[in-house]
């Protein structure tokens, strides 16, 4: 399957192309919004028509029995494993998001008729391990979470890939937050070499008085790009915080939109960004605050750290407010190391070498010291010094 | 000087275009504690950094002798290692840097750099707890990120600190009093009167007298228009609170 054989085809062209039937919404949305090119202003930054232009296999999705483990283990969009009683299995979509700003949610929801669909009962904790084994493939699976209301889980989410090459991956979820709950997820993205590209499309819901704290942690190569939507009901909270490390030729980060629908709703999204290379770090982020949105309070934004004189960051934090009750304030800066730090670690005897290394990682750890639990927190913190201390 | 530790011969030097430093001669000698006075724009902090290779600073002319070598050229972190200690008027804050593991990690260098075997984390912790204490310093510091969110004076007491496990030869102290109320100046001076030894050297940079009541000097130099203008002993600091700084010009 090569994905460039969809551009600018019309609704009909493309449910036919892709082979849906009784879906023709889905279809029209993604008609309208029309494949992600260059003049996409989502897309505008990340080469998304090389990857389209590739030829792909496409592989079944049939549903295999579902071994018991510790984990959840999802290998090529199938799940594997999954821990004891945890309520996992295959369903049609409910409720998908007709207001949805990226094309490949669309086409995610219409690749993939059946959704892995986890219903959270109970406060737990949940790892999920995303497998890669086929090279040159287009591996695309959409997973529906619901928690429910006054339960607190947590999700740790952390992705494998198998000696492989030229592979795109279409994935996201669609994730549902109950009146009074609290959901935190963690995603842990290494991926080094040019193994697979990933486009992964997010919806979040939030209900009333609910929390969700999303953290992603992307040490990736090569392309990759988050979408994320995430609408607050009234008291509901959104934390978001990315952290993005990029060298050589990777282009990596976050398109978002957190709309505030409900009164007092808040909002807090912060992005580190450590370019190296000839990397390109973007992150486009808009929030809107709806005129439903009064006393909303929403907080954004993005630093960025270039080692590189040849690295680049696309930093866009917007604002869109229809309402003047409100507290909101937003901003990006990208620069090198502060000088004053390195001269003050210098001025004890620590190498300039050294202390810029020292800087780079506190730099990441003001980020990686958001997430409460000490061993996810050190495991992070691992990860990302072998990652910078390979490349370093 | 031929006993001096550090001989700072006709130093002249420059922030961006203008001249700060117009001829500055002053050794300081083992074991003793030089102190420098001076009103606003003198110097004084330009001196400091000059020093110790502040990027700020560029030096035009003459030289800075450290036992019996050349200086200027070395990058900050070579003077360090070779025992030149700045405690700054303005520490910067580094979050996500740990104070425990930054302190270590000096402390390493320094002793890799001696030909010595460098210190585990628990040895390390040991010794900085026990300064930790002296200094009258919360356990917490050990973790908390280095000088972030520090009040003025957990910041000079953080300064002090480094100095006592560091262990420097000569000591730089710039401004060390601005910004400390009583018992935060008392604890910091114990932490500067512990490190003399006869043999460390001390370059005390101030505004005001009040820290000389805790350290006492040796020396006193008067520091004006980016010279030395006077030397004398302690009796000199009665004299500058009396009449000011004009009247040693005049004098």
């Amino acid at each position: 399957m090569k994905l460039s054989n969809l551009k600018d085809l019309q609704t009909k062209a493309l449910a036919a192309a892709l082979n849906v039937k009784g879906r023709e919404v889905l279809v029209e949305r993604l008609a309208e919004l029309g494949l992600p090119s260059k003049k996409s202003e989502a897309y505008r930054y990340f080469d998304a028509e090389s990857l389209f232009a590739k030829e792909y296999k496409t592989l079944s999705y049939l549903p295999k029995t579902i071994d018991e483990g510790e984990k959840i283990v999802i290998v090529d969009g199938v799940v594997a494993s999954a821990p004891k009683g945890l309520r996992i299995y295959y369903e049609a979509c409910e409720q998908i998001d007709l207001e949805h700003f990226d094309p490949m949610y669309y086409l995610g929801h219409l690749l993939s008729p059946h959704v892995i669909k986890i219903e959270i009962d109970g406060d737990v904790e949940l790892d999920i391990e995303h497998h890669f084994t086929q090279s040159d493939a287009l591996i695309s699976y959409r997973i529906v979470l619901y928690n429910q209301s006054n339960r607190h889980a947590t999700l740790y989410e952390d992705f494998v890939a198998e000696d492989i090459e030229n592979t795109l991956v279409l994935y996201g979820y669609d994730m549902h937050i109950a009146r009074d709950s609290t959901l935190n997820v963690v995603k842990l993205q290494t991926m080094q070499d040019k193994q697979y590209n990933m486009i992964a499309s997010n919806r979040v819901n939030v209900a009333k008085q609910a929390n969700v704290m999303l953290k992603s942690f992307d040490l990736g190569g090569d392309q990759g790009l988050q979408m994320l939507k995430v609408d607050l009901d009234e008291r509901a909270h959104v934390e978001a915080g990315h952290l993005l490390y990029l060298n050589e030729e990777s282009k990596r980060g976050i398109v978002s939109q957190i709309i505030h629908k409900g009164e007092y709703s808040t909002s807090k999204q912060e992005a580190k960004n450590i370019l190296d290379g000839h990397a390109r770090g973007i992150f486009d982020a808009l929030i809107r605050v709806e005129h439903s949105a009064k006393y909303t309070k929403a907080e954004q934004n993005s630093k960025a750290i270039l080692l590189n004189e040849k690295a680049y960051m696309v930093a866009k934090p917007q604002l869109e407010i229809y309402i003047d009750e409100l507290e909101a304030s937003h901003g990006a800066t990208t620069g090198q190391l502060d000088e004053k730090q390195l001269f003050y670690l210098q001025s004890r005897g620590i190498s300039y070498v050294e202390a810029r290394k020292m800087l780079v990682i506190a730099f990441a750890n003001t980020l990686i010291e958001t997430v409460k639990d000490s061993r996810h927190q050190e495991r992070i913190k691992e990860a990302f010094e072998s990652v910078f201390y390979t490349n370093h | 000087m031929s006993t001096s530790i550090m001989d700072i011969q006709n130093l002249q030097a420059k922030i961006g275009d203008k001249a700060i430093l117009k001829g500055l001669n002053l050794q300081l000698e083992p074991g003793k504690v030089h102190a420098i006075m001076g009103p606003n724009g003198a110097g004084k902090s330009t001196l400091s950094k000059a020093l110790v290779g502040h990027y700020d600073v560029e030096i035009t002319g003459g030289d800075i002798v450290y036992k019996g070598k050349s200086i200027k050229e070395m990058e900050p972190e070579e003077r360090a290692l070779e025992g030149i200690f700045l405690s700054f008027q303005h520490p910067v804050e580094i979050p996500g840097v740990n104070n425990a593991y930054f302190l270590r990690t000096a402390l390493n260098a320094k002793r890799k750099h001696e030909g010595k075997e460098e210190l585990n984390a628990a040895e390390f912790l040991r010794l900085m707890r026990d300064h930790l204490e002296m200094l009258g310093m919360k356990s917490d510091m050990i973790s908390r990120s280095l000088n972030e969110g520090f009040s003025g004076g957990e910041k000079k007491r953080n300064e002090i600190l480094q100095m006592l496990i560091l262990e420097p030869e000569v000591i730089i102290l710039d401004e060390i009093d601005s910004g400390l109320d009583i018992d935060a100046l008392r604890a910091v001076s114990e932490g500067i009167n512990k490190m003399k030894d006869g043999k460390r050297s001390f370059l005390v940079i101030t505004h005001y007298s009040r820290i000389l009541d805790y350290i006492e000097p040796d020396y006193i130099h008067v520091l004006k228009d980016g010279k030395i203008i006077k030397t004398a002993g302690p009796e000199l600091v009665a004299e500058l609170e009396e009449n000011g700084y004009d009247a040693i010009e005049e004098a």
